[in-house]
C-alpha cells in the first residue's frame, strides 16, 4: 500500500497549490497615490498639500526673521519656545544640523524640495482627475505654480544658488542623475518670475468665494511676489556681489555675477508699478481705522490706523495674509501682563522683547531719526523724564521714564510699549483710561520667574490685535489674523526704493513714501527733512533718499518679518548684527537704576558667510556635486 | 528493586534482561520487578532511558537490588529537533540543550537565567522591574541590521514571543533546545535565520499519579544603587552651573534658603527630601508557588501544572490612601497535556496552556517612578505638608510642589499615590494534535497533524485623583509658621478619575500536518525522512491602518532527509520553502537547504583502543541558507505596495475668512519597490563532540554565517530629490564568525558524593560587508569591517582649559561651549569639529563573549551549587542626557510635558567635575549648566565605559530529608534549600549595576536570596 505515502504527499502538495492565494492578503482597492487624483475632491486635498509646506511666516518658531537678527531678543536658555532662531542670532549656526533647516526639513524648517516634488507631482497628475471643472483646473494649476515658485524664492533668500526643481526625477533614476547641482542665482530669479508670471495670468485678482477661499493665492499675490524676487534680485546682495565671486560649482560655473547690472531695478520697478496698479484697480488701499464706535483721540485713533493695519483681519490693505499661519502665539508672544488683578495669568508670556536698538529706530515726533532732529536731545535719551498730561495718550501721565520714550513718532507709541507706556484696547476702549505698562521688576508686568517676561523691557504691541483680552484663570480671548505676508505699503516701499536706485531722487519717489508717512501721521519727506533735520538736503541725494526709504521701510514693516531680509539685501547685515544687543536693566525696582542699558550679548556676524544658510554637511557628503555655502 | 543511585527514587519501567538472551521483563511502579532464570545464576543487563547500562551478576532466589547510574548525556539521548526528534547520537547540526532543571532561578522570568548557561547564547539584562525584565537574547549574536534580529521562540511547536518564553516553569519544561546552524534551522526557512529556541513541555508517563510540589519564597532588592549628592551640595551646585554659564543668570536658590536648609530651620519651608528612601525600601519579599501531576494508564496519560507567582516591588504605601500601589504582579499559569491511544497505532494529544498576569502597581510604572524620582528636585519642596498646616479643614493630602521658573513639578511621591494603574495579560492557547504509525502499511512511515490557536489579549486602566499640590511661602523665623497656597484649584480632585489604556487582541491560528518515515536496512542503513506543511495566519485588533490590520501569514513545507551508515557515517539534508504575506508575487517564496556530514570516530573499530581515555569523538560540518522575512519593521509590511494618507492633518491647510474652510492633505510613507525580499543567511558550522575519561564531555564548534539582501535605506539619494520616505533595497550584508564551547563534567565518586561542573563560552564577533552609506572621504567613517553594534563617536581630547583655548580651537558644530567643556580631536584636520570627525570607539555595545562557568556538588543529603557569569568585550556609554545634573530630560518627546523636571545630582558629579575654582580638565562630568550643552552629550569617548562584568550569578545550598524519615507519610522526597541570584558582581565600573550598561537610572537589576521547599509524593 505504498500509494498511501503517495496520498499524503499529493494532499500536502495539493495544499501548496493554493499558496499564491493564501498568501495573498491584500484585498482590492488599498489606497495608492492614484486614488488622489481620481475625483475632485482628493485632488483638492492634494492642491491643499502644497499649500501645507508654506512656511508658517507668522511663527517666530519657525520664520527666522524675526529673532535671528536684532530685531528681537530673548531670555536664553529659553524653554517654552523653540530656540532655533535664537541660536542663529547667537551665531550658534552650523553644519552638522543647521537651525531651521528649510532644506531637509529639520530643526524647525518645512521640507521645501519635498513641498517642490509634491508641487511638480499635482501638475504631473492633475488631468487625470474627471470631474474637475476646467476653469478651476486652469486656476488650481496657477496656484501651484505660484507655489512653486514660493518655495524656491524662500530657498534663494535663505540658500542663494540652489538647484531648480522643474520637474520630478523618477525614484529609479541613476545614482548620477540625482546628483543636482547649485544654479546660479539670475537663473533661479528667472525660473520664479517665469512661474510667476504663468501663474499671474490664470489666477483672479480676488478669490470667488471669500468665506471659503480667502488665503488662497490670487494674481495680486503673484504680481507683488515677483516686485520682492526681483527686488531682492535687484540689491547689492544679488547683484553684482564681489564676496562671492570665487563662489562656484565644482565644474567651475560661476553662481553669483560679479557685475552689478542696473537693469535688475528697471525689472524691479516695472514688477512693482505693475503690482500696485494691480492693487488698486481691484480696491486695495492703505488701511485706516474705521470703527466709529469709541469716542477716541486723534492720537490715538492714528495709532490704531498704524496698529490695525497688521491685526485687523483681511484688510483693506492685506495683498496675500496667511490663514495656516496666523497670528496666535506671536501675539502670547508680545502681549505684556498689563491687568494687575489677573497676575495668575501666565498665558501671556511677553518674552518677544524687542531691542534698544529697534526703540531708537523709530523716528521722533517731527518723523526725522533722532540723531537728526535739531530738537530732540539724542545725549540725553537715557535721562528720566515723567509724564504730563500732554503725553497722556502715549504714555502714563505722572510716570518717570526714559527720555527716549517721549516726542516720538506715532508708530513708536503703536507699535511699542515699556515701562511707563499706555497701552489701548485689549478691553479697555476708553482712551481717557486706557492700560498702561509697568515693567519694572516686582511690577505687574515685570519678570516672574525664571521664563516668561521681556528680557529688554519693550514689548512689541503692533502685533497684539486690540481684541485680545487677558481673561480670569489661564484664560485668553485671542483674535486671530492672517499673518500678512504682503501688504499695500511694503510694495510703495519697494517701488520707491527701486525708482530711487533707478532714477535717483524725484517727486514719483516722494509720493510713494508720503502715502505711508501720511498714514503715520507724519509730515512729508520734503517737509520732515527741510525743516527738522540737521541734513535737511538729505532726500535730494540718492544715497541720501537711500537711507531715508531704508529708514522708512525699516519702520513702517517693523516687527513684521521684514528686516531680517532687507537688511541682508542691502548687505547691511554685517553692521546690524555685529554688536552689542541691549535692554533696559529689568532686574531693577528704582527707574534710576532701571534706566541702565545693559549688555544682553554680543553679536558676531561673519560677513560674507552668514548671508546665506549652510547645508547640512551630510548632503555634501552624498551628493558631491553640491557644493557648501560659501564660507561654511 | 531498582533505584537511582542519587536520590534513591525507584525507577519504574526498567528493562531487564538476561544476557544472551530474549528473555526479560519491566520494573513495576515500585521499581521491582521479578524474572525466573534457567540456571543458578545469570547475567541481568538493566538498562532505562537516561542511565547508563548496568550488567549484574545475581543468584536464583536473592533479591536482586540494582542502583542505575543517571547519565546526563544519555538523559538526552533523543534531542528534539525541527518537526521532530533524532537520536541524539546521529545528530549532526549545532543543538545546545539544557538540562531544564538548570534554568531554575529565583525569579519569575526565565529568560534572565539564560546568560552563561547555553553555549552559543548573548544574553544580557537591562532593568530589573518586575514584569517589565526580560533579558535580551541572541543566537551567536546578531548578524542582521534590520528590526528582528532575536531567534525564533517555538512552545510545543508554536511561535510565541520572550515574554511567554519568561514565563515559562522549569518545572514544566521537557527539553529546552537552542537550534544554531543551518541544518538545524534551515527547516523554518524564512524566518529562522536568527536562530531558533525550541521548548517542549512534560507529558505524563504511565503509571499512578506522582505530585510534586515547590514553594519559594524569596527577598529581592538591588544590586546597586547610584548615590545621590545630598541636597545642600544639590543648591550649592545648581546656582554655579547658572552662574557659570550666565553672570546675569537668576539663581534658583538664595543664600537664605541655603543657610536655614543647613540649619535645618523647618523641614516644610526649608525642605530638603531623599525621594528615593521617601518611596523606596530597600527589599521586598516575592512569593512562587507550583505544582505538578502526571500519571496515567495505558489508554491516557496526563500532565497538568499550575504555577502562582508574586513579585513585588520595592516601593512604600501611604497608610492614608485606602489602595495599595506598590507593584504586585500575579502571574498564573495552568497547563494541561493530555495524550491518548486512540488505537494501538493512533494517539491523540490534547495541549491546554493559559498563562495570566494580573499586574497592580503604581500609574508611571515601576520604572516610570524610578525615572521621576531621578528627576525630582530635593530642596524645592517637601512630599506633603501635614494636614493642620492648612487653614481650612480638607480631607486630602497636601502635597507639596512649586511654580517656581515654569509649570508644575514632578512630586514623585504624590504621583505614587494618587492612584494606581492595572494590567492583565492572557495568553490562551489550545492545541490537538493526531499521530497516526502507518507501520502497518509501510514499516517505518508514520504521519501527525497539529492545529492550535491562540488568543493574546492585554488591557489597561489607571484610578486616579489630581494630587492638590500646595506651595509654601513666606515663612516667619520668629513663629516658625509659613503660610500655604493651593497651586491647582479646579484640576485637583478628592475623587478619582480614570485612564483607559491600551488594549490588545492577537488572534492566531497554526496548522503543521508532517509525514515521517524512519528505518534501518540490514542494520546499518539508517535511513529517514520528513516532509511537513505548515500554515500561520495571525490578526491583530488594533492594527492603527489598514495595511497593518491585514492578516499576518507564512506558508510553507520543509523537509529532512538523512542517512546514517553503521552509526559511524551520517548525512542530512534538509530544506524549508516558505512564503510570507509580506513581499510582492515574484518574491513571495524562497527556498532554504542545507546540508551536513558527520563523521562518529570513535565508532570505528580502529578507535576501540582509546576509548578508555576518550570515549567518544564526533566530527561534523554542516552548510547551508536560512532566511529572515522579518525585515524593515513589525508594521511595515507589503513593500511593494506604496502606503499613502489621504487623510493627513498634517498635510492640511485652511482657508476663508475665518479659517475654517479645512481639509487634510496627503502624505506617503512608503514608496513601492517590488523586489524586496527577505534577508538570506548562509551557514557554517564545523563541530567536535569529544569525551574524555568517562567524564568529561565537550563540545566545542566554529561557525560563519554571511547575511545577505538586508534592507537598507538607500544613502546615495540627496535631499533635493525631494521624497517623503526613505527608499529601500536589500542592498546590505554583515558577516559573523565565532565560537562556541561547552565542557560538561560529570562524576560519581561514591554514593555519598557526586560532582558536576560545566564551563560555557560564547564568543560571536559580526561586521559589516556592505553597507549602504555615502562616499567618505574620511575612511574611518565607513561602516564595513565593523561590528554591528559599532559605535561611532567624537574623540575627547580633554575638557577646555577657559574659553580663550575656545576662540583659538577648531571650531565644534553643536551649539554652545565654553571652557571646562569637552574638547574634540579634529580627525579630518578641516579645522571644524563635525560628524565627519565620528571615528569607530570602544568595543560593540552587544557583548561578544558571554561566558559562565559553575559546580554542583552533592554530599550525603546535602548539595551545592554555584555559578558564575560574566561578559566581556563590551562598550557602553553614561546616558549624558539622563545623568546631567539639573536639567530637564524628558527620555521621549511629550514625556510628562506638563511638568517642569529636574534631573538629580548623581554624587560622582557633585565630587569630581570641572569648575572655575577647580579646574580639573579630566573630570567626570565637564562644566556644569542648568540646560543640556549639546557640545558634551554627543556620542563621544568621554562617557565611553567598559561593560566587562563577572558575577557569581546564583550560589545554592540544598538539603534533602533522608527517605527514611518521609516514607511514612508516604512522600517521596522533600528538598529544603536556599539560593541567591546576583550575590556578587565584579567589574570596574562603579556608579551602577554594569549590566545596565548607560541605562542606569532606571529600575535596577535585582539581587534575590530564595527559600524554597520541594515535595514530590
Amino acid at each position: 500500500m505504498k500509494h498511501c505515502k503517495l496520498i499524503i504527499l499529493t494532499g500536502a502538495l495539493g495544499l501548496l497549490g493554493s499558496c499564491n492565494n493564501y498568501l495573498d492578503v491584500i484585498p482590492d482597492n488599498v489606497a495608492t497615490i492614484d486614488n488622489a487624483f481620481t475625483m475632485r475632491s482628493e485632488a483638492e486635498k492634494y492642491l491643499f498639500t502644497c499649500y501645507s509646506y508654506l512656511p508658517s511666516e507668522g511663527d517666530p518658531q519657525w520664520n527666522p526673521a524675526f529673532v535671528a537678527g536684532d530685531e528681537f531678543w530673548q531670555f536664553y536658555p529659553v524653554t517654552n519656545f523653540n530656540g532655533n532662531s535664537l541660536e542663529i542670532a547667537r551665531g550658534n549656526q552650523n553644519i552638522v544640523d543647521p537651525y531651521l533647516n528649510y532644506w531637509d526639513g529639520l530643526q524647525g524648517g518645512k521640507p521645501l524640495f519635498v513641498a517642490l516634488r509634491d508641487c511638480n507631482i499635482f501638475l504631473e497628475n492633475i488631468d487625470k482627475v474627471i470631474d474637475l471643472e476646467p476653469y478651476m483646473k486652469v486656476r488650481w494649476i496657477a496656484e501651484v505654480k505660484f507655489l512653486k515658485a514660493y518655495f524656491h524664492f524662500w530657498l534663494l533668500r535663505l540658500y542663494g544658488p540652489i538647484p531648480i526643481i522643474r520637474e520630478n526625477m523618477p525614484i529609479s533614476s541613476s545614482v548620477d542623475e540625482v546628483k543636482v547641482a547649485r544654479e546660479p542665482v539670475d537663473s533661479v530669479v528667472n525660473y520664479i518670475v517665469s512661474l510667476l508670471d504663468e501663474a499671474a495670468v490664470d489666477l483672479p485678482a480676488v478669490v470667488p468665494d471669500l468665506t471659503s477661499e480667502r488665503g488662497r493665492v490670487t494674481s495680486l499675490a503673484a504680481r507683488s511676489i515677483k516686485a520682492r524676487v526681483l527686488t531682492l534680485a535687484a540689491s547689492p546682495l544679488f547683484n553684482g556681489n564681489s564676496d562671492f565671486s570665487n563662489y562656484r560649482n565644482a565644474d567651475g560655473t560661476e553662481l553669483f555675477s560679479s557685475t552689478v547690472d542696473p537693469q535688475k531695478w528697471q525689472r524691479a520697478a516695472e514688477a512693482c508699478r505693475e503690482a500696485i496698479e494691480a492693487c488698486h484697480a481691484a480696491g486695495l488701499k492703505l488701511y485706516y481705522f474705521p470703527s466709529t464706535l469709541y469716542d477716541i483721540s486723534e492720537t490715538t485713533r492714528t495709532k490704531m490706523n498704524i496698529r490695525n493695519s497688521i491685526g485687523e483681519r483681511w484688510n483693506d490693505e492685506l495683498i496675500w495674509g496667511s490663514s495656516n499661519s496666523t497670528a496666535h502665539y506671536i501675539q502670547r508672544l508680545c502681549m505684556a501682563r498689563i491687568d494687575p488683578s489677573r497676575l495668575i495669568n501666565e498665558q501671556a508670556l511677553g518674552q518677544l522683547a524687542p531691542t534698544m536698538r529697534m526703540a531708537e529706530l523709530f523716528y521722533s515726533k517731527n518723523g526725522v531719526p533722532i540723531t537728526e532732529d535739531k530738537t530732540w536731545e539724542y545725549a540725553n535719551r537715557y535721562q528720566l523724564r515723567t509724564a504730563t498730561a500732554e503725553d497722556k495718550y502715549n504714555l502714563k501721565e505722572g510716570y518717570e521714564t526714559a527720555a527716549l520714550h517721549f516726542d516720538r513718532e506715532p508708530r513708536f507709541y503703536a507699535d511699542l510699549a515699556f515701562d511707563g507706556a499706555i497701552w489701548y484696547g485689549q478691553g479697555k476702549y476708553d482712551d481717557e483710561d486706557p492700560w498702561h505698562v509697568e515693567a519694572k521688576m516686582d511690577q505687574t508686568s515685570a519678570r516672574k520667574g525664571v521664563g516668561r517676561y521681556s528680557i529688554t523691557g519693550y514689548f512689541a504691541k503692533k502685533l497684539v490685535n486690540w481684541n485680545f483680552i487677558i481673561q480670569d484663570g489661564q484664560d485668553l480671548s485671542v483674535e486671530e489674523y492672517p499673518w500678512p505676508i504682503m501688504r499695500l505699503a511694503d510694495l510703495y516701499l519697494l517701488y520707491a526704493e527701486a525708482l530711487n536706485e533707478l532714477n535717483g531722487p524725484g517727486p514719483e519717489v516722494y509720493s510713494w513714501l508720503n502715502l505711508v508717512r501720511e498714514r503715520a501721521g507724519l509730515p512729508t519727506v520734503e517737509d520732515s527733512w527741510s525743516t527738522w533735520s540737521r541734513l535737511p538736503d538729505k532726500y535730494t541725494t540718492q544715497e541720501g533718499l537711500r537711507e531715508i526709504i531704508h529708514r522708512e521701510r525699516l519702520i513702517e514693516l517693523a516687527f513684521e518679518g521684514h528686516r531680517y531680509w532687507d537688511l541682508r539685501r542691502w548687505k547691511q547685515a554685517a553692521d546690524a548684527f555685529n554688536g552689542p544687543v541691549l535692554g533696559w536693566d529689568v532686574e531693577q525696582t528704582e527707574a534710576a537704576r532701571y534706566y541702565r542699558p545693559r549688555v544682553l550679548f554680543k553679536q558676531v556676524f561673519r560677513a560674507p558667510r552668514d548671508y546665506f544658510w549652510p547645508i547640512r554637511e551630510h548632503n555634501i557628503v552624498v551628493n558631491r556635486n553640491l557644493v557648501q555655502s560659501q564660507g561654511w | 528493586m531498582v533505584t537511582d543511585s542519587l536520590t534513591g527514587e525507584s525507577l519504574p519501567g526498567v528493562s531487564v534482561l538476561i544476557k544472551g538472551t530474549q528473555q526479560g521483563t519491566n520494573t513495576d511502579l515500585e521499581g521491582k520487578f521479578v524474572l525466573d532464570i534457567s540456571g543458578n545464576e545469570a547475567i541481568l543487563i538493566f538498562s532505562f532511558v537516561g542511565y547508563k547500562d548496568k550488567e549484574m551478576l545475581v543468584r536464583k532466589g536473592q533479591a536482586a537490588k540494582v542502583e542505575l547510574v543517571s547519565n546526563i548525556e544519555a538523559l538526552d539521548e533523543v534531542a528534539v529537533v525541527a518537526f521532530g526528534t533524532q537520536k541524539k547520537s546521529s545528530m549532526i547540526s549545532s543543538v545546545t540543550t539544557i538540562d531544564p532543571q538548570e534554568l531554575k532561578v529565583p525569579s519569575s522570568n526565565l529568560t534572565t537565567a539564560l546568560a552563561g548557561r547555553l553555549s552559543g547564547v548573548i544574553a544580557y539584562q537591562r532593568t530589573g522591574e518586575p514584569g517589565q525584565d526580560n533579558a535580551s537574547f541572541f543566537i551567536r549574536g546578531v548578524t542582521t541590521f534590520g528590526y528582528k534580529k532575536d531567534p525564533l521562540i517555538l512552545i510545543d511547536g508554536i511561535e510565541l514571543n520572550a515574554t511567554d518564553l519568561a514565563r515559562l516553569q522549569p518545572d514544566d519544561i521537557a527539553t529546552f533546545s537552542i537550534m544554531k546552524d543551518a541544518t538545524a534551522t534551515s527547516l523554518y526557512g524564512a524566518r529562522g535565520a536568527n536562530g531558533v529556541i525550541l521548548v517542549t513541555t512534560k507529558e505524563g508517563n504511565e503509571g499512578p499519579a506522582r505530585v510534586s510540589l515547590r514553594l519559594e519564597n524569596s527577598i529581592s532588592s538591588n544590586t546597586r544603587n547610584v548615590e545621590l549628592a545630598d541636597p545642600i551640595t544639590y543648591m550649592r551646585l545648581h546656582n554655579e552651573s547658572v552662574l557659570t554659564r550666565d553672570p546675569i543668570g537668576l539663581l534658583p536658590y538664595s543664600q537664605n534658603k541655603i543657610d536655614n536648609t543647613v540649619a535645618g530651620t523647618d523641614p516644610y519651608a526649608y525642605p530638603a527630601v531623599d525621594w528615593r528612601s521617601m518611596l523606596l525600601k530597600d527589599a521586598t519579599s516575592n512569593q512562587r508557588v507550583n505544582f505538578s501531576v502526571s500519571g496515567g494508564g495505558k489508554v491516557a496519560r496526563y500532565y497538568i501544572a499550575g504555577t502562582f507567582n508574586q513579585d513585588n516591588g520595592v516601593l512604600k504605601v501611604d497608610e492614608r490612601n485606602n489602595f495599595n500601589s506598590n507593584i504586585n504582579l500575579k502571574s498564573y499559569l495552568l497547563r494541561s497535556n493530555v495524550n491518548i491511544n486512540l488505537t494501538k497505532t493512533t494517539e491523540t494529544a490534547v495541549r491546554l496552556y493559559g498563562s495570566f498576569d494580573d499586574y497592580r502597581g503604581p500609574v508611571d510604572g515601576g520604572d516610570g517612578l524610578y525615572r521621576k524620582i531621578m528627576r525630582s528636585n530635593p530642596v524645592l519642596f517637601p512630599a506633603y505638608f501635614p494636614a493642620e498646616a492648612a487653614r481650612t479643614r480638607v480631607q486630602h493630602i497636601l502635597f507639596g510642589n512649586s511654580n517656581q521658573g515654569s509649570g508644575n513639578f514632578i512630586n514623585p511621591y504624590a504621583d505614587m499615590v494618587k492612584g494606581y494603574k492595572d494590567w492583565t495579560r492572557s495568553n490562551m492557547l489550545a492545541q490537538f494534535e493526531l499521530k497516526q504509525d502507518f507501520g502497518w502499511v509501510v514499516p517505518g512511515l508514520s504521519a501527525r497533524a497539529m492545529g492550535n490557536a491562540q488568543r493574546y489579549s492585554y488591557y489597561d486602566v489607571s484610578r486616579f485623583y489630581n494630587p492638590f499640590y500646595y506651595q509654601a511661602g513666606g515663612y516667619d523665623p520668629r513663629t516658625g509658621t509659613y503660610s500655604l497656597a493651593l497651586m491647582n484649584e479646579g484640576e485637583a480632585t478628592e475623587y478619582l478619575g480614570y485612564n483607559e489604556g491600551a488594549k490588545d487582541i492577537t488572534a492566531t491560528v497554526y496548522i503543521e500536518a508532517a509525514v515521517n518515515y524512519n528505518r534501518t536496512f540490514a542494520e546499518t542503513h539508517d535511513v529517514s525522512g520528513m516532509l511537513v506543511y505548515i500554515r500561520r495566519n495571525s490578526l491583530v485588533a488594533n492594527a492603527g491602518d489598514l495595511q497593518r490590520s491585514l492578516p499576518f501569514r507564512n506558508e510553507g513545507v520543509s523537509g529532512r532527509f538523512t542517512y546514517g551508515y553503521d552509526d559511524r557515517y551520517l548525512a542530512e539534508f534538509n530544506f524549508g520553502y516558505n512564503g510570507s504575506e509580506r513581499f510582492h508575487q515574484s518574491e513571495r517564496f524562497g527556498f532554504f537547504p542545507s546540508v551536513g556530514v558527520g563523521w562518529y570516530v570513535s565508532n570505528e573499530k580502529f578507535w576501540e583502543p582509546m576509548l578508555s581515555s576518550v570515549h567518544k569523538l564526533k566530527l561534523r560540518a554542516t552548510y547551508g541558507l536560512v532566511g529572515n522575512d522579518a525585515i524593515g519593521g513589525p508594521e511595515d509590511r507589503f513593500f511593494y505596495l506604496s502606503n499613502v494618507n489621504l487623510n493627513q492633518e498634517a498635510n492640511g491647510a485652511r482657508f476663508g475668512t475665518n479659517f475654517n474652510y479645512i481639509r487634510p492633505g496627503v502624505s506617503i510613507s512608503r514608496y513601492p519597490n517590488e523586489r524586496i525580499t527577505w534577508e538570506t543567511d548562509r551557514q557554517l558550522n564545523v563541530g567536535v563532540e569529544l569525551g574524555l575519561f568517562n567524564d568529561f564531555e565537550i563540545i566545542a564548534e566554529y561557525f560563519t554565517r554571511h547575511r545577505s539582501n538586508i534592507l537598507m535605506t538607500r544613502a546615495s539619494i540627496p535631499t533635493t530629490m525631494g521624497l517623503q520616505a526613505d527608499v529601500r533595497a536589500n542592498v546590505g550584508e554583515a558577516k559573523s564568525g565565532g565560537v562556541d564551547f561547552s565542557l560538561d563534567y560529570n562524576k560519581i565518586f561514591t554514593q555519598q558524593f557526586w560532582l558536576q561542573g560545566r564551563v560555557n563560552f560564547t564568543y560571536a564577533s559580526s561586521e559589516f560587508t556592505a553597507y549602504e552609506e555615502p562616499d567618505y572621504r574620511e575612511t574611518y567613517k565607513s561602516h564595513i569591517g565593523h561590528s554591528l553594534s559599532q559605535q561611532w563617536g567624537l574623540i575627547a581630547e580633554r575638557l577646555f582649559v577657559d574659553d580663550y583655548e575656545v576662540a583659538n580651537s577648531p571650531r565644534q558644530n553643536y551649539g554652545e561651549y565654553r571652557g571646562g567643556d569637552i574638547k574634540y580631536h579634529d580627525v579630518n584636520g578641516d579645522g571644524q569639529i563635525t560628524n565627519l570627525d565620528q571615528v569607530p570607539l570602544g568595543f560593540p555595545t552587544d557583548p561578544e563573549i558571554i561566558y559562565g562557568f559553575g559546580f554542583s556538588a552533592g554530599y550525603r543529603s546535602f548539595d551545592f551549587s554555584a555559578f558564575f557569569q560574566g561578559s566581556a568585550r563590551s562598550s557602553f556609554w553614561i546616558d549624558p542626557y539622563a545623568t546631567a545634573p539639573f536639567v530637564s530630560y524628558r527620555y521621549y518627546d511629550g514625556e510628562l510635558s506638563d511638568y517642569s523636571l529636574q534631573n538629580q545630582l548623581l554624587k560622582a558629579y557633585a565630587d569630581n567635575h570641572w569648575s572655575e575654582s577647580n579646574r580639573n580638565l579630566h573630570a567626570l562630568w565637564p562644566r556644569l549648566s542648568s540646560t543640556i550643552i549639546e557640545n558634551n552629550v554627543q556620542r563621544n569617548s568621554w562617557f565611553m565605559r567598559n561593560g566587562s562584568f563577572l558575577r557569581l550569578k546564583s550560589v545554592e545550598l540544598g538539603y534533602s530529608i533522608p527517605r527514611d524519615y518521609l516514607s511514612r507519610w508516604k512522600i517521596q522526597n522533600v528538598r529544603i534549600y536556599v539560593s541567591g541570584t546576583n550575590v556578587l558582581t565584579f567589574s570596574k565600573f562603579k556608579l551602577w549595576d554594569p549590566e545596565m550598561a548607560g541605562n542606569g537610572l532606571s529600575y535596577p537589576v535585582q539581587k534575590v536570596f530564595n527559600i524554597g521547599v520541594q515535595v514530590g509524593f
